[in-house]
């Protein structure tokens, strides 16, 4: 593995991606750009409180938790793969049935610890050959996680034969679920513990700098004498045990698990990862955004849902959501560098 | 996906400025060396690999798959319409995960109007604004063409459902939809035909004509393109119309042969189209591939799903096979294959310059 | 006639390699029994739009197949999950195929004329599964046999309507998965009815919940926010898991599900406890193995001449607390 010293050099080589280098001066545009998503929730929120009927009741905030709580932990996990400039990693929607399935199905026959132990393995698994196909062969990530969401939704459905899993009533997932602190369920501190947890992977180990300077530069990191496919693998694999863990959430709050409860999530977490800044050039992004980016997502399904709008409208405002936000970012970018 | 992308791919050479695309006419000329030259310049040969097994594994186990040809040939066409429209973004480095939304919206458009040749227009339109919009926030506003186009797969999607109320658009003149779906040259319905009419079109613009040559270029490497004076930027804007186009011709014809529109069409294309255009040999950074490749590869594809559904194989080990297929052409890509060897030799260097084990 | 004497031998051929291979594979089971017991046997192509990847799919299958095997027909099933595209062209696999027989359960209604007219024109009879096609579509198809979809809103509306009992009440609706014919069918049944038989139950707020337990949770929670748990007497779901979630979320928020009047449909495992709990006042029972037995029974019928009802419904019972205990109803999915 590469020794500190060599790590910071590729990080220097690799420029303004991974540090802080953009302190030249100060230009409103830039800054919204670089804050769109903390000013967007924070108005967003503002103008619910005040004109959503509802919004700020307690069960209302806790409703917001539970659709960021088990997306969220897929998405902080996935930004990984996305800082690595990997784009993103489709097979989440196999690992988080999966592993839903898994853990309802396992902990009844055989109790909790040993679904947790298959979820890990399994996740591991996803991880690593996720990993070899883009680090090792240097693979398209898309196209070899299309082809592992192939493989793993498959072979999930034959297995599972496609049955509704459902624990016991007063089994341990059923009471994860449905604990709260105040407003506050246990999901949600789930999302922020592991937020906090990948933050610090990210910004504060040498594994994290890695991944933002393979990022930013792959050569440059390769060359510097960093193991980079080690540093593929890595992302996936993070990716993979937080699929696993959102997994769990997911299946904890309805106490049920199905092959089909996770459609969609590859793109809803990607869709959140971009909204919170994260850029798909790879190099540049945090966890801590991808946080944001899930609040925002959550908060404005929930307005659209108390405001008695239609699934096609919700999904059109979505959709102008991510070109929105990305315009801005792009075109505030822009006019900065003039 | 764009310029600023690394080509992890390491062997998506630069001086891409000749397309690839050379038809089988020019190995005619009869020596070997100039044979074996093009066989290596060629991108379809693991396609064609997969194409040969499936092609005798399914002569000897499903033989209906072939006296039945024109059924296959409707679920070659049903699978590779969009991924031919598709080929002509990702040469040049770009993505569009629209197709299967812009299908369903088209559809609906038709199947809301009437008249059905003023439907059949306003669909068609519909995708060439579609792919003028994906391309406008490409080029224009400056976006990642894979996230322009993420937010229009949900953008449009949800329009379906705005438009047709959640629920599928019955056709106004439902005979003349059936008549569609019959015969109309020989066996041959007219969703074969337009689709070989589509590949041949597109066959020849991308080799035969400068501007749809100058898509190798865009895709391979895009300065270098710039600097030698192509209009890069107008051909992403045809290559985003060409998709959107291709994805409505498919929306029009599904809603014709199934004589409705359904807002949730499409659930299966855009994996399809993509794994088709990727069996077939297309790079998807950019600069390397054919249209040639991608036929290849969806012949491939719905002969191998014609036989398993003739065979009452499950769809979830249809999905496992065209998974591990699909798995197995991308590591096995020859610049893929390359990098994992380097990978090795460069370990193992390291590993002797270092004198410790890793 | 060229082309069925190729189709024969095709068959043959593709039975000589089914029989080499189940010969090579499983030496120790039973022979097939084509031809066997003297009884005729039949090609049928099944062109299902789920099977093991949906919890009906996976209980529907097995009876399906079983009376089949039993009455000598000889399945080819397809699943196109809900795609209508992926469907059409399976059935012109199965024409191509020329089988004595196809069983179409329709991915979306309104798109399958195309199929049924290639159909009719090779000769080969149709019949229709679980989900019914259009009316104008009727005269292209030998037979029905399952729910009543629409039906089924219907039984569940009344149970709703008999429980307001001309109170004025507000209700939540969840409905499927949205597109899915199935949920619309259903939807349409409930609305109209509740227009029709008790216009004194209003529909405060309808969202999909995607026939998923934990959509619907979060949905049901948001619209009780929405309009305020205080004006809400019911909800009506267009499934049991989506019900089940309905009721996790009032418990959720501390409100008591037993005063409130709720309905929904399938009568599940999930289902069917909540009512005898009293949690869930009402659901009408569909039966995976009713559905997926008489699909093989009708198509015998038909293909053997036997007298058969066109239109098989499968009967909506209602299920209440008086009798969710009877083996009758006994969930099966």
């Amino acid at each position: 593995m590469a020794t500190k010293e060599s790590l910071t050099e590729a990080i220097a080589v690799a420029g303004s991606g991974a540090g802080g280098i953009e302190k030249k001066k100060f230009s409103p545009l830039l800054w919204i750009a670089e804050n769109g998503v903390i000013v967007f929730t924070a108005a967003l929120i503002l103008f619910a409180v005040i004109f959503v009927n509802g919004f700020a009741s307690l069960p209302n905030i806790t409703d917001v938790f539970y659709r960021a709580a088990p997306i969220g932990i897929v998405a902080v996990g996935m930004t990984f793969v996305v800082i690595s400039a990997n784009y993103l990693d489709l097979s989440v929607v196999a690992q988080v049935a999966t592993s839903a399935v898994i853990f309802i199905g396992i902990s009844n026959l055989y109790g909790l610890l040993a679904g947790l132990l298959v979820a890990t393995l399994v996740a591991m698994l996803y991880g690593i050959v996720n990993g070899v196909a883009v680090g090792f062969f240097k693979a398209n990530a898309v196209i070899v996680t299309l082809s592992t969401t192939f493989i793993g939704l498959g072979i999930l459905r034959w297995l599972s034969g496609g049955s509704i899993f459902f624990g016991p009533e007063d089994g341990p997932i059923r009471a994860f679920g449905q604990a709260r602190l105040g407003p506050i369920p246990a999901s949600a501190l789930l999302l922020i513990i592991i937020t906090l947890i990948l933050w610090f992977v990210l910004n504060r180990t040498t594994f994290g700098f890695a991944v933002r300077a393979y990022g930013s530069n792959k050569e440059a990191t390769r060359l510097a004498g960093v193991n980079t496919t080690l540093v593929v693998i890595g992302a996936f694999v993070i990716t993979a045990l937080a699929a696993m863990i959102g997994g769990f959430a997911l299946a904890a709050f309805s106490n049920t698990a199905v092959s089909s409860m996770s459609d969609g999530y590859e793109f809803r977490a990607l869709a959140a990862i971009i909204i919170g800044g994260t850029s798909v050039f790879g190099g540049k992004g945090s966890v801590l955004r991808t946080l944001l980016g899930v609040i925002f997502v959550s908060v404005l399904t929930n307005i659209l849902v108390l405001s008695g709008i239609g699934f096609g409208f919700q999904q059109m405002a979505i959709g102008a959501l991510i070109v929105v936000a990305v315009s801005v970012d792009a075109l505030a970018r822009r006019a900065a560098k003039k | 996906m764009s310029q600023h992308t690394d080509h992890s791919t390491g062997a998506s050479p630069a001086p891409e400025a000749t397309p690839q695309t050379m038809q089988l006419g020019a190995a005619r000329g009869g020596f070997l060396s100039q044979l074996r030259v093009t066989l290596a310049r060629r991108t379809e040969g693991r396609g064609l690999a997969l194409l040969t097994v499936v092609v005798i594994a399914a002569a000897i186990l499903e033989p209906v798959v072939f006296t039945s040809y024109q059924v296959t040939l409707g679920r070659v066409a049903l699978i590779g319409l969009v991924a031919l429209g598709l080929t002509a973004v990702i040469l040049m480095g770009e993505l569009d995960l629209s197709v299967a939304s812009t299908l369903a919206v088209s559809g609906v458009v038709m199947a809301s109007i009437p008249d059905i040749w003023l439907g059949v227009l306003a669909a068609l339109a519909t995708g060439l604004i579609i792919g003028a919009i994906n391309a406008f926030f490409v080029v224009v506003v400056g976006i990642n063409s894979f996230i322009a186009t993420l937010g229009m797969l949900f953008a449009l999607r949800g329009l379906a459902f705005v438009l047709s109320d959640e629920e599928p658009v019955r056709l106004s003149n439902i005979d003349a939809g059936i008549a569609f779906g019959t015969p109309l040259l020989g066996p041959l319905t007219p969703r074969v035909l337009l689709f070989i009419a589509a590949f041949i079109a597109l066959q020849i613009f991308l080799s035969r004509v400068k501007a749809g040559r100058e898509f190798y270029a865009v895709g391979g490497n895009r300065q270098a393109a710039m600097d030698a004076g192509i209009p890069v930027r107008r051909r992403i804007f045809t290559g985003f119309m060409i998709s959107g186009f291709v994805a409505a011709l498919a929306g029009v014809i599904n809603t014709l042969e199934r004589t409705a529109a359904d807002p949730t069409a499409g659930s299966t294309v855009l994996l399809a189209s993509f794994a088709a255009a990727i069996i077939g040999g297309v790079l998807l950074n950019g600069g390397r591939g054919s249209v040639l490749g991608t036929l290849i590869g969806a012949l491939a594809l719905g002969i191998l799903q014609v036989s398993l559904t003739l065979s009452g194989v499950q769809v979830d080990i249809q999905d496992i096979f065209i998974g591990v297929i699909l798995l197995l052409a991308v590591i096995t890509d020859p610049a893929n294959l390359r990098a994992a060897l380097a990978g090795v030799r460069s370990s193992f260097r390291g590993r002797e310059k270092a004198q410790t084990p890793v | 006639m060229r082309n069925s004497r190729i189709t024969f031998s095709a068959l043959g051929l593709m039975a000589a390699a089914g029989l080499v291979l189940s010969g090579c594979a499983a030496a120790d089971t039973e022979t097939p029994d084509a031809g066997g017991s003297g009884e005729e046997t039949f090609e049928v192509y099944a062109l299902l739009p789920q099977g093991t990847d949906q919890p009906y799919g996976t209980t529907y299958l097995p009876p399906f197949e079983e009376a089949a095997a039993e009455l000598g027909l000889n399945l080819t099933i397809t699943n196109s999950q809900y795609d209508a595209d992926a469907q059409a062209s399976e059935c012109e696999v199965a024409v191509a195929a020329q089988p004595d027989l196809i069983i179409l359960w329709p991915a979306v209604g309104d798109t399958v004329r195309p199929c049924l007219a290639a159909a009719n024109a090779a000769g080969i009879p149709v019949t229709v599964t679980n989900s019914d096609v259009n009316p104008e579509d009727k005269d292209l198809t030998e037979a029905y046999s399952g729910p009543d979809t629409y039906g089924q809103g219907v039984s569940s509306a009344e149970i709703m309507c008999d429980l307001a009992d001309g109170e004025e009440f507000g209700i939540l609706v969840v409905n499927g998965l949205t597109g899915n014919s199935t949920a619309i069918n259903r939807n349409a049944g409930f609305v109209d009815t509740v227009e029709a038989n008790c216009p004194n139950v209003t529909i405060l707020a309808e969202q999909p919940g995607n026939w998923n337990k934990d959509d619907s949770q979060i949905a049901v929670s948001e619209m009780l926010t929405a309009v305020g748990p205080e004006n809400v007497d019911g909800i009506y779901a267009a499934d049991d898991t989506m019900v089940a979630g309905a009721i996790d979320a009032l418990k959720a928020r501390g409100i008591d599900p037993e005063p409130l009047y709720i309905t929904s449909i399938g009568n599940t495992f999930l289902g069917n406890p909540l009512v005898v709990s009293g949690e869930l006042d009402g659901t009408v029972f569909q039966s995976s193995s009713w559905d997926g037995e008489n699909a093989a029974r009708l198509a015998h019928a038909v293909l053997t001449g036997a007298d058969y009802e066109e239109n098989l419904f499968m009967p909506s019972v209602k299920v209440t607390a008086e009798n969710a205990d009877d083996p009758s109803v006994a969930p099966e999915w």
